[in-house]
């Protein structure tokens, strides 16, 4: 975005199309996106493109290596866990899991976040005090530490795993939200919004919010990473999501006792994560870059 | 920084330590599992023998009183003994703290000693290969789970070409008087460079996996960062003044741009004390990571309580720190 | 790692000589071992791997030779008196590591510490009181001479003293409890020379060892120089350290990685017969399995030797009851045959001809072999979900002594060190008892249990037992399943050690080449 473009004072339609088009333009985001939706399209038709039962155990078949190797089946494509069950079809099926455990934990966080966050950075005051301490508080423990805790009172669970995680990530957000909060609430339009009778409901949603979702935004997708190996991290403590069900994480978790007989264990579902993880950073990145005036390069 | 702020923080520190032990008294009391029959586990005893266990370990009162002593303790740094060592907890923690401390300051510096250089040098050449890879890099380093990777650098490195150890602080052979506990410093103190050589091949692995995270993250902040800080105004009116362009980077843009980078260094490192155990776990690291998440299996109330509140404190006074850190170098900025 | 760039690597391991020396003398003998030392006391800890490194610098009153046989070791000999007397002739010229000589004042305080209520002062008891059983009193009867006097017969008293190990009168009173935690004054063949916390425990050889056992040849001083148990709780690091070369002997080695560890050139397996007994726990208090034929048939739908040779690559005995076929009172079981069909009929015939739904609560480490029993069971009609837990909640749920509980079916294990079926039996079998996670009442067995605790006649002794496990095989309130070995990994480099049932890794012959 050059500065003659900014300078052109377009509307905000055209701007909107605009930044759309550059961002269609990156190749390589757009290169991410279809990996995404890939995930997501895995996850949904999972039935339907799943060479074999994820659950089905067939101790015969324990640790049989992939296709291409000695002793592989290419009907077991990417080889079989320690109970013989196909390494592919439970990552297709582990594609639920682990994005509907990445995405429901930054939203959940991501909401409760930024509600918080624009409290305490508009009205200021005791809000401000009451929720910076709560936040430094919930801060003070270490994550994995607190989760454990949590999951050992809330007992396992898909929902459980998703609030324990959820119950310190929102201060995340909160705080990035706070504090670009703060150092906008001065601003000019925001003081034309008040002055012109505009409500802090209003103020908060309308001017201060649009402003200030690109850094949470590219927060947010930094922290997807996280919640998706601290649910393997879960895991690898024993708590992690409920036999047979298996999450991307578990099942890396689960084969790191046999990296040096079985690698493809952990590898592939290893890979899966990074994959989507990766795509998921570089179209944020991308999306930032074509969006935000003040970053594009 | 006045005395007045600095005493401001000081006591903004109380209620955080409350709430912090009162959580995790909420947090132990509905937990399910009791810590004496975790203890006695397949054990035979007697009622009696039971009664009296509970008693020593102060679990035959409510809740609440539990609590309140606790916190008449803790004033006066009597966090109790552990259930399973016989000794008080301090003891404990205290011997288990330095190895966490130094893994997590070496990397540390690990981190930034990579995240910087590479963070100016991609923003520098933007969209050249080196900035592709780097930046892909980073990503790839925040999606790593740190147990797999630090598996995979044990088998490469010490099982394939056995040039690193496989877990451990230090070998056998050196024996390192403990001054600080920290064995870079106390080998360098007995002017011991072999023992110092060793303690430091043991650290590279575990510092590597514990700190990769961190560089990627600290790398796009350095990145972006520098990117804005040289598209300033400052920048090309000094460009425009004649100046050459590196003395202008280092000078003006580096300084400003290493901002951020710090302040999310400072707070990042708290992360680090919690990112521990894995790696703690997977080199056998005797640190403090691992004994607490153990402690929380085994109900080891008073050890949880003690290293939870540690926890809290030392994140408070990184906080603190990134805080004096930012205004050093925007003193702009006031507190 | 792909398979390529590994064969690359693995062609690259003859190129790439040892950059660095390992840091490893000559005659160290390193142990890479899952858990570090609670203490170093050895009265105050209720942790086997505690009392494996403790016992390589302290000795006890007796002890066991690798195929569990009880032996004199710091006693020169056991006479029983009466029923509930003992006496133990104490050697001479025997002396702890600072030096001074034990007594019989020594073997009096330290049995006294640990059976006296507040025997340790300070008002604690000894967690270890417990394994003393029904100890009345310790005295010294003559110059060289202990008696232990009990209070009622225990017969299983000279196979529980090998868990407790003498300490020296004087140097305890000095240390004090805080002091005795983290220092070490045994007669032990080995000292301490350094406890790295969570890291290490370094020893070196004792050079006035009294020799030893008299039972258990080479009688003498230790053959290596220095001993070092390494901690290294994650498996994996624990066998690459092993592959490395880092380190000689480790402990439980995953049955996965027994081929890797055979393959490997200066690396061979060693397994001995376990002591733990693992078995399904159905709750009989439930609707669904206080009907024996509903446990019959899924004790049927179990293929136990498939389980044991893939899961377990073969490593485990199969039981049909609660003993371990080394334990005492083991006997010959009408065996449980597997037959799903069979099951499924069972089933129908006990109103269930669709089957039933049942949750299995199991560990997080044991979550594998759960699973496979479970799939066992669906098949058979048993619908089975897996439910991992944490070990702390799962005891309060199945271990209630008789309050109500909840769930279907436990997938858990009990261990018997002393390879006495009382340490075993009477827990989980009695009604009420500490161990009994099925629910099991019944008091003509509790009747058998309770004479065999004190039967002094050690055939009849073995005969109630054998009816015991019949009585329970007839009933079936656990599907019994196996009792896997101890696998270690071992370096071939040592010589003169092989493992031992009660996990005791004794060091004092063990030669390195």
């Amino acid at each position: 975005m050059t500065d003659a473009t900014l300078a052109a004072a377009p509307s905000a339609e055209s701007l909107f199309r605009r930044n759309l088009r550059d961002f269609r333009r990156n190749r390589l985001a757009m290169a991410s996106v279809a990996v995404i939706l890939i995930f997501v399209l895995m996850a949904v038709a999972a039935p339907l493109i799943a060479p074999q039962d994820p659950n089905e155990t067939d101790l015969f078949r324990r640790l049989q290596p992939p296709g291409w190797a000695e002793g592989g089946d290419w009907s077991f494509p990417l080889g079989c866990d320690a109970l013989g069950r196909d390494i592919l079809s439970r990552i297709i099926y582990g594609a639920r899991i682990s994005i509907f455990i990445g995405a429901a934990v930054i939203f959940l966080a991501t909401g409760v976040g930024i509600l918080a966050g624009l409290a305490a950075g508009y009205f200021r005051g005791w809000v401000d005090v009451v929720i910076s301490r709560v936040v430094d508080i919930l801060l003070g423990f270490p994550y994995l530490i607190f989760a454990i805790g949590l999951m050992a009172m809330m007992g396992p669970g898909l929902l459980n795993i998703v609030l324990a995680l959820a119950y310190k990530e929102w201060v995340i957000p909160c705080r990035v939200v706070r504090g670009e909060t703060l150092a906008v609430r001065e601003l000019e339009y925001v003081e034309a919004a008040r002055a012109l009778g505009a409500g802090p409901r209003h103020i908060m949603w309308r001017e201060i919010l649009p402003n200030i979702l690109s850094p949470v935004i590219v927060v947010s997708t930094i922290r997807m990473a996280h919640v998706i190996i601290l649910e393997a991290s879960l895991s690898f403590l024993g708590l992690g999501v409920q036999p047979p069900t298996a999450s991307w994480g578990s099942m890396v978790s689960d084969g790191r006792a046999f990296i040096l007989e079985a690698w493809w264990v952990s590898t592939f579902p290893g890979l899966a994560i990074l994959l989507l993880v990766l795509a998921i950073n570089v179209a944020s990145q991308a999306l930032r870059d074509a969006f935000d005036p003040r970053f594009s390069e | 920084m006045s005395l007045g702020k600095l005493l401001e923080r000081i006591i903004q520190l109380i209620p955080v330590l409350l709430g912090v032990s009162l959580i995790v008294f909420v947090m132990m009391a509905l937990t399910p599992g009791d810590p004496v029959q975790i203890m006695v586990g397949e054990q035979s005893i007697t009622p009696e023998q039971e009664a009296e266990l509970r008693r020593n370990l102060g679990l035959d009162r409510p809740m609440v009183e539990r609590f309140f002593i606790f916190l008449a303790n803790a004033v006066q740094f009597d966090f109790g003994n552990s259930f399973y060592h016989g000794r008080p907890v301090a003891d404990v923690i205290a011997e288990r703290l330095p190895a966490t401390i130094e893994l997590s300051l070496v990397a540390l510096v690990v981190a930034l000693a990579t995240a910087i250089p590479l963070g100016v040098v991609a923003a520098i050449r933007k969209n050249s290969v080196l900035d592709r890879v780097a930046t892909v890099g980073s990503l790839l380093g925040v999606s790593l789970p740190g147990f797999w990777f630090g598996i995979l650098l044990i088998m490469l490195f010490a099982v394939h070409m056995q040039i690193l150890p496989v877990s451990g602080r230090i070998g056998y052979d050196n024996e390192v008087a403990t001054v600080t506990g920290f064995l870079l410093i106390d080998t360098l103190l007995a002017g011991d460079i072999g023992a110092f050589g060793d303690a430091l091949r043991h650290l590279l692995l575990p510092a590597i996996t514990l700190g990769l995270p961190m560089t990627a993250i600290l790398m796009r902040v350095t990145r972006s960062s520098m990117l804005e800080v040289m598209r300033q105004d400052y920048v090309t009116f000094a460009e425009a003044k004649g100046l050459p362009r590196r003395r202008v980077l280092y000078r003006h843009a580096l300084k400003n741009a290493l901002i951020p980078t710090v302040s999310v260094a400072a707070i990042e490192t708290g992360s680090l004390l919690g990112g521990n155990m894995i790696v703690e776990t997977v080199f056998g690291w005797p640190g403090l990571g691992r004994l607490v998440v153990e402690s929380i299996f085994l109900r080891n109330y008073p050890l949880i309580q003690a290293a939870v509140l540690l926890y809290a404190v030392t994140y408070v006074v990184l906080n603190f720190l990134a805080d004096i850190l930012y205004t050093v170098l925007n003193p702009r900025v006031k507190l | 790692m792909k398979a390529l760039p590994r064969l690359l690597m693995a062609t690259a391991l003859a190129a790439c000589p040892a950059v660095i020396p390992a840091a490893v003398g000559a005659a160290d003998l390193v142990v890479g071992f899952t858990l570090d030392a609670d203490t170093l006391d050895p009265a105050n800890h209720r942790k086997r791997e505690t009392e494996t490194i403790i016992r390589n610098m302290y000795d006890g009153l007796l002890t066991r030779d690798p195929d569990m046989l009880v032996v004199p070791e710091i006693a020169e000999s056991m006479t029983q008196v009466s029923a509930t007397e003992y006496d133990f002739k104490i050697r001479s010229g025997i002396k702890f590591h600072d030096g001074s000589d034990l007594t019989a004042e020594d073997v009096k305080f330290t049995l006294d510490r640990v059976v006296m209520e507040n025997g340790m002062g300070d008002g604690m008891t000894s967690p270890r009181q417990g394994l003393m059983g029904p100890v009345a009193s310790v005295t010294v009867a003559a110059p060289d001479t202990v008696r232990i006097t009990l209070k009622e017969p225990w017969p299983i008293l000279p196979a529980m003293l090998p868990n407790q190990q003498i300490v020296s009168k004087a140097w305890v009173e000095k240390m004090g409890n805080e002091g005795v935690a983290t220092a070490e004054n045994g007669t032990g063949p080995f000292k301490l020379v350094e406890w790295r916390k969570g890291d290490a425990v370094i020893m070196e050889r004792f050079d006035d060892y009294y020799g030893g056992a008299t039972d258990i040849p080479p009688v003498g001083k230790a053959c290596v120089d220095r001993v070092i148990f390494k901690i290294i709780p994650e498996s994996a690091s624990r066998v690459a350290a092993l592959l490395a070369g880092e380190v000689h002997i480790i402990n439980e080695l995953p049955a996965f990685s027994i081929a890797q560890v055979e393959a490997n050139e200066g690396t061979q397996v060693m397994t001995v017969n376990g002591t733990r007994s693992f078995f399904v726990a159905m709750n009989m208090e439930g609707e669904l399995f206080d009907d024996l034929k509903v446990r019959q048939a899924a004790a049927m739908a179990i293929d136990k030797g498939l389980i044991i040779d893939k899961i377990l690559a073969g490593n485990a005995a199969p039981i049909d009851g609660i003993l371990s076929p080394d334990a005492f009172g083991a006997s010959e079981l009408p065996k449980v045959g597997f037959d799903p069909e069979k099951a499924k009929a069972l089933l129908a015939e006990a109103g269930f001809p669709d089957g039933i739904d049942v949750t299995m609560d199991t560990e997080a480490a044991f979550k594998d072999t759960a699973e496979a029993i479970a799939s066992m069971l669906t098949k058979a009609g048993i619908r089975t979900t897996v439910a991992v837990g944490e070990g702390a909640q799962l005891s309060d749920k199945w271990r209630t002594k008789g309050a109500p509980k909840t769930g279907d079916m436990y997938f858990t294990s009990w261990g018997n060190g002393s390879l006495d079926p009382f340490d075993i039996f009477t827990p989980t079998h009695r009604t009420n008892d500490r161990g009994n996670s099925a629910g099991y009442a019944n008091p003509e067995l509790d009747k058998i249990l309770d004479a065999a605790a004190v039967e002094m006649d050690v055939e009849k002794r073995r005969g109630m037992y054998h009816d015991a496990e019949m009585m329970i095989t007839a009933d079936q309130p656990y599907i019994y399943l196996w009792v896997p070995q101890d696998i270690y990994g071992v370096s071939k480099k040592v010589t003169g050690w092989k493992p031992s049932a009660d996990s005791r890794i004794n060091l004092h012959d063990a030669c390195l080449n």
